[in-house]
């Protein structure tokens, strides 16, 4: 399905979410050479921002599973001189719970070398180092961003070639097709915001042309030994502590995770937004409130009477916080995990339905998170209280992304080049 | 998916979901959910297809006009104000901005944004005993929130209250490290003397803005200037650089840039570069440095229009409530200017800004008039932390020689050259004149 881009709209929300967030930004001072600096106040940090995680059965590999997490939004292939790469001074961790209590089991860890040479001639790819529970594990190097067919030519084949293949892991890192897909259009439209196209279908894939960063695991299930055969996941940066004084470096501090999508956005206010963000799952109780009495359950019946239930939403804390029983629980710990059934078996290809679970497809979310599933339109019709019997056919128009994802590791398409990208353009 | 984040937190100014705290504020004025045509959305949507302040502004006053009743719309329209403030340096926009973030306030007295977003403007303003209670009311509205604690410590720096300030930066950092966080980490190592640690944490504030053309220009700009500060003209004009490759036209880089082509004396292109930075961001301490320059190349007349310039901006930025009686001060003190009245301003801005610069600019005003004893007091106190700022150290070699210690004053004179040769184009030769 064809959709046409509004990627600038997206790149304009972008500059209003910086502005939201730089209270006062940056700007010479009006005096002197040292007189106040007048320091950005801004916090946000595209190159440490989780921004979607994906864990699934491997379709043509079944005997592993696959964790796919993404960071930095709204990555313009066409940013040239400013080119994307991660952060050489943060960490970037994939953690993963076995046991169901919310802790840990194994930790994957990555950190990113300096570009060969000046980042803005295009040299981007990065070297990488990963640990496992803290003992070096592997090295290698990210293909360069696709900048177009004369810099980076024949791109598949430098993606291929920079996948690290060791005791039977497979590990890629590097810059992806961003595969989140959604009208924000639409989803502002419901909450009147701003008219739109509605959920009536034609919806415009904001995220078409986007990139993101990616780090892609694949590993044997015979590895993960969890209990129920259930592992939680989530994504998680942490960048280096600093102090006036002292030490020059004092330890490290977590400044992003995520494990369900949406939840970031549901459930935590903004005077927590920190907070959030530094905090293990294990501690995520002290979010349920706002989980079992959901203020967008509210207004989805003010707005249209949709008969959302409005409290005891025990149905939304099985979903994102314990697993659902018979599908992918994990125990009665309430943490924010992307929770996948490793047992329960791949989906063949015709069966597949982007509703995941609640299109009766019980391989995809919440059941873990495939990169075809719709979780917008999921969780609008879970948040309308399709669990609970209130069944209504909500969607934002869009039920897929604009580029098919790759039939093998590690399934995120290929970056779309500075040269060649269709942000901003419609497609043919 | 994080983009999704982003828009909702811009346009509800939550942080989070669309739908959450957006849906808390928009039931107070019920804002429209109907569908509309497609000709209106395709309007709409090409509408919002731009990046540039001036469009956003636009958008935002017809949503904070939409939507009376939604604090964190205003707060959104205030900030919006604010950023362009900054790009033009046309103070006239914290007026608005004030005016949009107080509405914001009186709607929801703890919206962190509003309280946050004060503090920024009084900051800008040089309001800093202001900034400093807005800044606790933004903490106590968000207290694991790091953002409002940037502009507490901000604002207890210029008070002078360097502990308290340094604390603050730490807790800042602690609750969550980023660009802005250790920007002003490097801040208060540089105001210690620790040269290397600001370097270090700089580069770390470079770092963590990658994604974020602005910040990285602002980061590279600040460790060019870091460089500058000791003498290395060659690594600090490799920072400009980067600054202008990362936002062309930047102005902080291209006055970085006029510094360096000073001092390597190509005055000419120092000048051009210079005129570009005024032209981008009409700052006065960028047209003071094009007059110097321009005097430098004796071109008098053309730097005395640039002179009759300087008080006409501060004029303007004081009727837009911007305090500038520091930069003020020391500005006529350099330039000989009504010295006794300028040190009577320069002692009116050091009971509002008793920081360092103010004792350093209390100081110069006093050995300028003559008041070497008292001079020296603040000199002393000038350089208390240990930082390391060659016009400080020239500033006490005049002091000493006025008051007859010429051996204390070579000493000085000679320590702000072996600190930066070049730390003023206008007192650089005299420092070498008299430190031999």
């Amino acid at each position: 399905m064809k959709k046409a881009v509004l990627a600038s709209a997206a790149v304009a929300a972008a500059a209003l979410a910086a502005l939201a967030a730089a209270i006062v930004g940056s700007g010479p001072s009006a005096g002197v050479a040292s007189s106040h600096r007048e320091a950005p106040l801004i916090s946000e940090d595209p190159s440490a921002d989780n921004t979607d995680l994906y864990a699934f059965r491997s379709p043509d590999k079944p005997g592993t599973v696959t964790i796919v997490s993404n960071w930095i939004p709204g990555e313009d292939p066409a940013a040239g001189p400013n080119y994307y790469t991660f952060s050489p001074t943060a960490k970037y961790k994939l953690n993963i719970d076995r046991t169901g209590d919310a802790r840990p089991d194994i930790v994957y860890e990555f950190r990113f070398g300096r570009t060969a040479g000046p980042a803005f001639l295009g040299n981007t790819a990065q070297s990488w180092s990963m640990w496992r529970n803290k003992k070096l594990f592997a090295r290698g190097k990210t293909p360069p961003n696709n900048i177009g067919p004369r810099s980076t030519s024949n791109y598949p084949s430098l993606v291929s070639k920079s996948i690290v293949h060791k005791n039977g892991i497979s590990i890629f890192a590097g810059q992806r097709d961003d595969g989140f897909y959604g009208d924000i259009g639409a989803i502002f439209d419901l909450v009147g915001f701003r008219k739109g196209t509605g959920g009536a279908g034609g919806g415009k894939d904001f995220f078409a042309g986007y990139g993101v960063h990616a780090i892609a695991l694949q590993i044997p299930i015979a590895d993960l030994r969890a209990k129920n055969s259930t592992i939680g996941v989530w994504a998680s940066t942490e960048r280096q502590n600093v102090a006036v004084g002292g030490k020059l470096r004092r330890g490290w501090t977590q400044v992003s995770r995520l494990g369900n999508p949406l939840v970031n956005e549901v459930v935590v206010p903004t005077a927590f937004k920190d907070a959030w963000n530094r905090s293990a799952p294990v501690n995520d109780k002290q979010y349920a409130g706002p989980v079992v009495k959901p203020i967008l359950a509210k207004l989805m019946n003010d707005l249209y009477k949709l008969n959302a239930p409005e409290d005891n939403r025990d149905d939304l804390v099985a979903v994102f916080g314990t697993g659902v029983k018979g599908l992918n629980f994990t125990g009665p710990t309430v943490a924010d995990m992307l929770r996948l059934n490793y047992s329960i078996p791949v989906t063949p290809a015709g069966k597949v339905s982007r509703m995941g679970v609640i299109g009766g497809d019980t391989g995809g979310f919440p059941n873990g998170r495939r990169l075809g599933d719709d979780v917008i339109d999921i969780a609008e019709q879970v948040m309308a209280g399709f669990l609970k019997g209130n069944k209504v056919p909500l969607g934002d128009g869009v039920n897929a992304g604009d580029i098919p994802n790759l039939a093998t590791f590690p399934y995120e398409p290929d970056p779309q080049s500075g040269f060649g990208n269709s942000k901003g353009q419609p497609k043919p | 998916m994080k983009i999704l984040f982003s828009i909702t937190l811009a346009l509800g100014l939550l942080g989070l979901m669309l739908f959450g705290g957006l849906v808390a504020e928009s039931r107070s004025d019920g804002g429209a959910a109907v569908p509309a045509t497609a000709a209106q959305a395709a309007t709409l949507q090409s509408e919002l297809g731009s990046t540039d302040t001036v469009t956003l502004l636009r958008r935002l006053q017809e949503q904070a006009r939409a939507r009376a009743g939604d604090a964190r719309t205003h707060a959104l329209l205030g900030l919006a104000y604010s950023q362009r403030a900054r790009e033009t340096g046309d103070p006239a926009y914290y007026v608005r901005a004030e005016a949009a973030l107080r509405r914001a306030r009186r709607l929801d007295p703890n919206d962190v944004y509003a309280l946050t977003g004060l503090g920024g403007v009084a900051l800008s303003r040089h309001r800093f005993a202001a900034a400093l209670e807005l800044g606790r009311a933004a903490t106590a509205a968000a207290t694991g929130n790091a953002a409002p604690y940037g502009v507490v410590g901000d604002a207890l720096l210029e008070l002078g209250r360097y502990r308290e300030a340094f604390a603050t930066f730490d807790r800042m950092a602690a609750l969550k490290p980023s660009a802005s966080s250790y920007a002003r980490v490097s801040y208060a190592r540089e105001l210690r003397g620790d040269l290397r640690g600001a370097i270090e944490a700089m580069e770390l504030a470079l770092d963590a803005s990658i994604g974020r053309p602005e910040a990285a220009a602002w980061a590279a700009v600040e460790l060019g200037k870091l460089h500058w500060s000791v003498g290395r003209i060659t690594r600090s004009d490799s920072y400009f650089r980067l600054a202008l490759r990362t936002v062309p036209g930047y102005a902080p880089a291209l006055d970085g840039r006029a510094r360096v082509e000073a001092a390597r004396g190509r005055t000419a292109r120092a000048i051009e570069l210079q005129r570009r930075a005024l032209i981008a961001i009409p700052l006065p301490q960028y047209v003071i440095q094009l007059a110097d320059l321009l005097a430098r190349a004796g071109r008098k007349a053309a730097a005395q229009e640039q002179y009759a310039l300087v008080e006409a901006i501060e004029r303007l930025q004081a009727a837009n409530g911007v305090t500038l009686d520091l930069e003020t001060a020391l500005y006529r003190v350099d330039h000989g200017i009504r010295l006794e009245q300028s040190l009577a301003l320069a002692r009116r801005a050091h009971v509002q800004r008793p920081s360092i610069l103010g004792d350093d600019v209390l100081a110069w005003a006093l050995a300028r008039a003559g008041r070497c004893e008292e001079a020296l007091s603040y000199s002393t106190r000038s350089l208390r932390l240990g930082t390391r700022d060659a016009s400080f150290y020239f500033h006490r070699g005049m002091i000493e020689r006025c008051l007859g210690g010429d051996a204390a004053a070579r000493t000085w004179f000679a320590r702000a050259l072996a600190t930066n040769p070049h730390f003023s184009f206008r007192w650089s030769p005299t420092a070498r004149r008299f430190a031999s």
